[in-house]
């Protein structure tokens, strides 16, 4: 009972969340969308006892992510005029949502089709995920520092101010 | 609680994030909406790690979650560069690889 | 020795071709001369010797060259048969041929196209001779094409002058027309022989096999071609044209030989034509229609050569009008007599235009009695041999053919004929004394006729006055030799003798009344033609026929061609297909806006496939139900 009901209150955070997301035409109020759907998110893998997971997510996904996205928007402080203007929002977004339907359908066919029940599985912490993570797992894991290492490297020389860039800002300002 | 609830709600999350990469123009939310379609596959990912009993499924997930970040880093210093350049957020002023057609 | 009769004069052709081509300007008189009258006279010995072993009594020579065709059931071979038809034919078409050449040596001689007129001219002689002397209908219609071709190439010899090929084209379109025809005929022909061979004598020996309507078609088809070869209604409009050709040719092939090509067809398919005498009734009458017709336009005409192409037209009618009842050999006899008194003719006019310096309106000549003797006394007996006047030759071929007409009771055609027979004998006695006796308007200088042109006329005039021996029936004392020689199915007559002198007598006496009447209105002063009533002046007008012609066919077929070519062929065809070419463009354009170089639209394009592809998994190949 109680579980269904939370299950009921997380679902509505995010698909409110989600939905407040693409459909909104301020950019930060998407991003407050954003944010409510991956709360939302946590607390479904909370409730599906993979608590570590529940952790890091929202430090991540929600602590970093989303927080570094607001920064940026907030940067580039694009006036209202800068922003798309967007006529037929609601017409594509009706048209592409009737398009996707059978997909949305074809993976729950296809995911229920395998799998019916939930097992007892002991809640996943910290020490489980850990005995995972550098036994079975560790190789990934190297992949994937190496990953972060690479995207730091390349988001700083993206997004560096080079000296025309500047001259350039310079002057429009 | 059957995992059939959580399989649905993955796929309404995934349809959702579809939805709005094809419909918005504006970078940040075609952004976010990425983003929302790999945290359906999380959700999936720790739907079927708890169905199956094995704890693999969340090291996955957490994975993801790192590779969510990086990526994230990339696409948000490539819209500041972009915007420095061309002063819009709009993807659809960005043709340039279009088909010229001469109107024969 | 018979395919040489054939081959000679073809071979000879090529030769002067050859040589001519190599230089056309240089005047090899002596060679061309004696290559292009020698090998007519080969030709000639030849064909004596040939029906000399026929007289004897052998039985028909077949020789064959090659095969040509094989194809299944259609095995043709270029192959020559000599029967009695084709030996008496092929008798006098060399020896008048020859006679011919040596004539035309003297007309052409100033002519620069010396040695390319004996070529085209020997190609006649071989065309005409593998006409005759062919053994199945197939090369009957190799030399029948060839000489319609031969015919085309001469009568446009003058090129310079565009009314000439003008006249040319007429000839061979006509003619062409008239094959039409004739292939349709050889075509049913063969189908409905069914395999059993396709040379005369199989033909001859199947004719039973094939049903009395299918053969009524053939032989009005065969007809139609000879209505276009032989000049009768309603395909004749090319023969007067046909005379803008130099005399010798006028002579030869449009008087002696080409033009009896249609009768030897018809004698030829004897065999078939007696079974179908109601077609055989049809081409009396068309040959009866086409006499009276010629003959009336002639009694009008002031140009001397087209008064002896009427002239053919309506003798033509007269071959028509026996072999259409049954009398091939009176048919065959009278393409023999009349070879005879018109080449002469036409000869004798030649020396006339040549001897008043190219003048051929017969107005403007007139007392040459004294100056052209020779021509005079021989043209003199052509006249009365072609007006029927016994004992020359036209007498006794023309009133065979009136017997038959009147002893197997077609009283009309008999009395066409008859009459016919008067206007013949006026309008011939017409030229004859408007040329040589009426008192000329204006003196002319005449010039010299040479020996080669007047030396054939002689031989030609002894052979008008005596051929007709040949061929006298029993009623006259003779034995009706050229019949019984040429032994052709001919349809019984019987009429008694008394009767027969009564028909006789009444031809002479018509053939007098026209030559009392010549002389008469013409023999005095010059009568020159008015055009002053209304029937002179239709008559004249050749019936205005050339000009239905022309309003009929040729106006349509010029607009239609025109109307092809202007209009449908650049706006349908071609706006067709610049339609398609339209279409591909626009749609190509159309595409080519989907790529607009928004990632957007490409990811739409991207879900439109895969919401498709999960559409057809999820129900139709039923995934998950």
């Amino acid at each position: 009972m109680l579980e269904i009901s939370i299950f009921t209150i997380l679902t509505l955070f995010m698909l409110g969340g989600s939905i407040a997301m693409i459909i909104n035409r301020q950019t930060l109020f998407s991003a407050f969308g954003f944010l409510v759907a991956m709360i939302g998110l946590a607390g479904m893998f909370a409730l599906l006892d993979s608590r570590f997971l529940a952790l890091a997510q929202i430090m991540v996904s929600v602590g970093a992510v989303v927080v570094l996205s607001m920064l940026t928007i907030l940067t580039i402080n694009a006036k209202r005029e800068n922003l798309p203007y967007e006529p037929n929002k609601y017409k594509w977004i009706a048209v592409s949502s009737l398009l996707v339907l059978p997909i949305a359908i074809l993976i729950y066919q296809s995911t229920t089709a395998l799998y019916q029940s939930f097992s007892t599985m002991e809640p996943v912490s910290s020490k489980v995920v850990g005995k995972l993570l550098f036994s079975q797992w560790v190789l990934p894991f190297e992949i994937v520092s190496i990953l972060l290492l690479t995207a730091m490297v390349g988001a700083i020389v993206i997004a560096r101010k080079d000296k025309d860039n500047t001259e350039k800002e310079k002057e429009q300002l | 609680m059957t995992p059939e609830l959580f399989f649905l709600l993955a796929s309404v999350l995934f349809s959702i994030g579809l939805v709005g990469l094809v419909s918005r123009r504006n970078l940040f939310v075609l952004y976010m909406s990425i983003e929302l379609m790999l945290s359906s596959v999380n959700l999936l990912l720790a739907t079927f790690s708890k169905v199956l009993g094995d704890a693999s499924g969340s090291v996955i997930a957490l994975l993801m979650i790192a590779v969510i970040a990086a990526e994230a880093a990339l696409f948000l210093a490539m819209i500041v560069h972009i915007y420095r350049k061309n002063r819009t957020v709009d993807s659809d002023t960005f043709n340039k690889l279009r088909e010229e057609v001469e109107n024969a | 020795m018979l395919s040489l009769i054939v081959i000679l004069p073809f071979f000879s052709a090529l030769l002067m071709a050859i040589v001519y081509l190599g230089n056309t300007k240089e005047k090899r008189y002596f060679f061309y001369t004696l290559i292009g009258v020698g090998t007519p006279a080969v030709s000639t010995i030849l064909s004596f010797m040939v029906g000399n072993t026929l007289l004897d009594g052998s039985a028909t020579i077949h020789h064959t060259l090659f095969q040509w065709i094989s194809v299944g059931d259609f095995n043709i071979e270029v192959a020559f048969m000599a029967d009695r038809l084709s030996v008496v034919m092929i008798s006098f078409i060399t020896f008048i041929g020859t006679l011919i050449h040596i004539y035309a040596a003297g007309y052409i001689k100033e002519d620069e196209s010396y040695g390319k007129f004996f070529s085209y001219f020997n190609l006649f002689m071989g065309s005409m001779l593998l006409l005759v002397l062919a053994d199945n209908p197939i090369m009957m219609f190799v030399g029948w094409e060839l000489v319609g071709l031969s015919s085309y190439l001469l009568i446009g010899f003058y090129h310079q002058e565009s009314s000439n090929i003008t006249a040319a084209n007429k000839a061979f379109i006509l003619n062409r027309v008239g094959d039409f025809g004739f292939i349709m005929a050889i075509s049913i022909l063969f189908i409905s022989l069914e395999g059993t061979g396709f040379t005369f004598d199989s033909i001859q020996e199947n004719i039973g096999m094939i049903d009395p309507d299918r053969l009524s078609l053939i032989g009005i088809l065969l007809f139609v071609g000879a209505m276009g070869k032989s000049a009768q209604i309603p395909l004749y409009v090319w023969l007067p044209d046909a005379m803008a050709g130099p005399t010798p040719v006028s002579a030869l092939i449009h008087a002696a030989t080409m033009v009896t090509a249609g009768v030897y067809m018809v004698a030829r398919y004897s065999f078939l034509y007696e079974l179908i005498p109601d077609v055989g009734i049809f081409i009396a009458t068309i040959g009866a229609a086409s006499a009276l017709f010629a003959a009336v336009i002639a009694s009008y005409q002031s140009d001397i050569k087209k008064i002896l192409a009427y002239s053919t037209m309506s003798q033509l009618g007269y071959m028509f009008i026996a072999v259409g009842l049954g009398a091939y050999s009176s048919g065959i006899f009278h393409v023999f007599t009349h070879a005879f008194f018109k080449a002469l003719l036409f000869m004798g006019a030649g020396a006339v235009i040549i001897a008043l310096h190219h003048e051929q309106n017969i107005f403007k000549m007139g007392g040459l009695k004294k100056e052209l003797k020779l021509v005079y006394i021989t043209m003199f007996i052509a006249t009365l041999a072609i007006s029927g006047i016994p004992p020359f030759a036209g007498f006794f071929s023309k009133d065979a053919i009136l017997v038959t007409a009147f002893a197997s009771e077609h009283y009309i055609i008999w009395g066409v004929g008859s009459l016919t027979a008067m206007l013949t004998a006026f309008y011939m006695f017409r030229l004859f004394f408007t040329v040589f006796h009426a008192e000329p308007t204006e003196t002319k200088k005449v010039h010299a006729v040479p020996n080669s042109m007047t030396t054939p006329l002689v031989v030609l005039a002894f052979g008008s006055a005596t051929a007709g021996f040949l061929g006298v029936n029993e009623a006259y004392g003779g034995s009706s030799w050229f019949n019984t020689f040429l032994a052709l199915p001919d349809a019984p007559l019987h009429l008694s003798h008394a009767k027969e002198y009564m028909l006789g007598g009444l031809n002479v006496l018509l053939g007098l009344l026209g030559m009392w009447l010549a002389y008469q209105l013409f023999a005095k002063d010059m009568r020159e033609v008015q055009e002053d009533k209304i029937y002179k002046k239709v008559i004249i007008n050749k019936f205005y026929i050339d000009e239905i012609y022309t309003f009929l066919i040729v106006k349509p077929l010029l607009f239609l061609s025109n109307f092809i070519a202007k209009v449908m062929d650049p706006k349908i065809f071609d706006g067709l297909i610049n339609l398609n070419v339209w279409t591909y463009t626009k749609s190509a354009v159309l595409f080519a806006k989907l790529q607009n170089g928004k990632v957007r639209y490409y990811a739409l394009y991207i879900l439109v496939g895969v919401s498709a592809m999960s559409y057809y998994m999820l129900f139709k190949l039923g995934v998950v139900s």
